[in-house]
């Protein structure tokens, strides 16, 4: 069974009387100790996506329709407080400002330890000091970080100590919301490592959200590529990556530089990303897909898929369909 | 922490320093003479003037005026007031008790209330309740603070005759011990509840703001996401972030009170500071003028330098420094 299954989940922004659709009917299954990367250009409605798994979109002007079931139970129908006992504890979060992911006016030992004590509520002081330091030595943090508050640090500390945090009850599923974009790369590939390496030692099932493709490529299983809302190609690195079916992965991979093999010149996408507040007929990636035929703008293409769990949704991806 | 507030108490001694300056030149280089309002205005006799100005000290130049008045205040003597003969000292004594009793009450008051009802208003923020807070706070800002107290005045004194019209305590009863302590507050009511009134307009909306700031910052996406309670979340995290600019607002309106509650004072004729600088302004009593505005501006400072260290206690950054 998959710790983390996805089904048709929707997800509606309603705002100042328009309705945007941030996330459009995507369906995901993330397997025990998975890494899976969602890439996808700004809007693209990964940390939509992400926030609604963890529930904590603004219920005031989101509709979330769809299932997420994580371990047999579906998040988005149980009581806030049952959601309560399952978040942290089971799924927790790295978040993209990590400088700013704690008060700034506590210590950052005192907050962690309230954290703590959210799930953990007879824990000791010392006892929780301890493994805190712990974490902290797997994240290379320095014992004193305990007693600094938030801004004595740099930002690059801030994201070990955010990643520490978020492990501290080994969670069974951790989501980094592009949690190293902030950092140069140097201290990316560090925490990238390090991250890594925590994964193999608390089996982890991670799910990654960047739009950066070579964070992706070099540190996760699997990838789905997210465009305007919509699931446009899922599987896995070393097949989607390499050989692209859809035509906006083809044209995402060439807008980097490739990871072996000649050079060659580097190609944006034209156009931008379709209004999300209008429906649209057919495939959402038609306006700007260069190979795009009269059936793309007519009708929403369906997932074809191909061994190895390789799903692409594009009605030019036919013949090899293995269902 | 220990740098933090010497350079804050500098500052604010610095700060006293040059406002006394400013104030003692521009009150004598202002238009106006106090020798001619104690001679009199018509047939003034010259000798009188003369004896007077010469007594006065005013016929030398202003810097020595100057540099004779630091003198004194070295002493701890601020002088004698023209109009009464009394020490400067003396009458700001009498008359600073009441009103700090005024202005701080009210700013306790409101700053508890208004702070209450904008955090309020914020966990419900769209609400009935809000709305009509809202509301309210903007027509209470375009009210004249005068009017406000002539008002309360015709409601609950004329009347229903509940309270006092005005003064400080009863003059006809001759309390001692409890009494009177009781006759104060009775006649403490209508001009704290006019100044609170108007005060607590501005501690609802910059609470109600500041709470709404803070509830959109990342970290209480964190905190939820942890699932902490919210209402561990609220009175734990958000409150303690959120309080900050109540305590500028807080400290710059105790500043503003003390000096700006002279309208107030006359209309509820409290035996306060406003109306003693009132009467020394327009009799250009210089002496006591000049020993009110020091007064004034070392209220100021310490409420100020006080803020600043509340401040570095609550925000560690601005510790920093």
């Amino acid at each position: 069974m998959s710790l983390l299954e996805i089904k048709n989940l929707n997800v509606k922004y309603k705002v100042e009387g328009k309705e945007i659709n941030a996330v459009r009917n995507i369906s995901l299954n993330v397997e025990a100790k998975d890494s899976i990367g969602i890439v996808g250009e700004s809007g693209s409605g990964k940390s939509t996506l992400a926030m609604a798994i963890l529930r904590l979109l603004p219920e005031k002007i989101v509709e979330t329709t769809g299932e997420i079931i994580f371990d047999g139970i579906n998040l988005l129908e149980i009581s806030e407080n049952k959601l309560r006992k399952i978040r942290w504890k089971d799924i927790s979060v790295v978040f993209q400002k990590s400088m700013n992911s704690l008060s700034p006016v506590h210590k950052i030992g005192f907050q962690i330890k309230d954290i703590y004590k959210v799930h953990e509520p007879n824990a000791t002081d010392e006892e929780i000091k301890e493994k805190v330091l712990e974490l902290f030595k797997l994240v290379n943090l320095a014992d004193r970080v305990y007693d600094l508050y938030p801004h004595e640090l740099s930002g690059g500390m801030m994201q070990r100590v955010s990643i520490a945090l978020s492990l501290i009850f080994y969670p069974k599923l951790l989501i980094l919301d592009e949690a190293t974009t902030a950092l140069d790369v140097v201290t990316q590939g560090q925490i990238l490592d390090e991250i890594m390496k925590l994964q193999e030692k608390l089996h982890l099932t991670r799910i990654m959200i960047t739009h950066d493709v070579s964070v992706v490529s070099s540190t996760c299983k699997k990838v789905a590529v997210m465009y305007a809302g919509y699931l446009l190609e899922f599987g896995y690195v070393s097949d989607v990556l390499t050989k692209p079916k859809h035509p906006y992965t083809q044209g995402l991979l060439k807008s980097f530089p490739s990871f072996t093999g000649e050079r060659k010149d580097l190609r944006g996408i034209k156009g931008s990303l379709p209004d999300l507040s209008i429906l649209h007929g057919g495939c959402i990636f038609a306006d700007r897909c260069e190979e795009a035929t009269s059936i793309c703008f007519r009708e929403k293409p369906k997932m074809v898929k191909f061994s190895d769990s390789w799903n692409v949704a594009c009605h030019l991806v036919v013949g090899e369909d293995y269902e | 922490m220990k740098g933090y507030i010497g350079k804050r108490i500098a500052t604010g001694i610095l700060t006293i320093i040059f406002s006394f300056c400013f104030t003692f030149f521009l009150i004598r280089y202002a238009p106006g003479n106090p020798i001619k309002v104690l001679a009199g205005t018509e047939n003034p006799n010259p000798e009188l003037i003369e004896h007077l100005t010469v007594k006065y000290g005013l016929d030398k130049p202003i810097i020595v005026q100057f540099t004779n008045y630091i003198k004194n205040i070295l002493k701890g003597d601020l002088g004698y007031s023209y109009m009464s003969n009394e020490p400067v000292i003396k009458l700001i004594k009498e008359k600073i008790f009441p009103t700090l009793l005024l202005t701080l009450t009210s700013s306790i008051i409101s700053v508890i209330v208004g702070t209450f009802l904008g955090v309020h208003a914020a966990r419900k923020v769209g609400s009935i309740f809000d709305r009509i807070m809202c509301g309210i706070s903007y027509i209470i800002d375009s009210t004249p603070g005068f009017w406000l107290g002539l008002i309360f005045i015709i409601i609950f004194a004329s009347t229903f005759k509940i309270l006092p019209t005005s003064g400080m305590h009863d003059l006809r009863a001759d309390n001692e011990g409890f009494a009177r302590v009781l006759d104060v507050i009775r006649h403490m009511i209508l001009p704290v509840g006019t100044l609170s009134i108007l005060q607590i307009p501005l501690y609802f909306r910059i609470s109600r703001s500041s709470v709404l700031q803070t509830m959109s910052e990342d970290f209480i996406t964190t905190l939820r996401a942890t699932g902490m309670k919210e209402s561990r979340i609220f009175n734990k995290y958000v409150l303690k972030n959120a309080i900050i600019p109540t305590i500028t607002m807080f400290s710059l309106s105790l500043a503003f009170t003390i000096s700006g509650v002279a309208l107030i004072e006359i209309v509820f004729a409290w035996p306060g500071m406003g109306r003693l600088i009132m009467e020394a302004i327009k009799k250009r009593d210089y002496p006591l003028l000049t020993g009110i505005y020091l007064i004034i501006s070392i209220c100021v400072c310490v409420a100020m330098i006080v803020t600043d260290i509340i401040y570095a206690l609550i925000d560690p950054r601005i510790r920093l420094e």
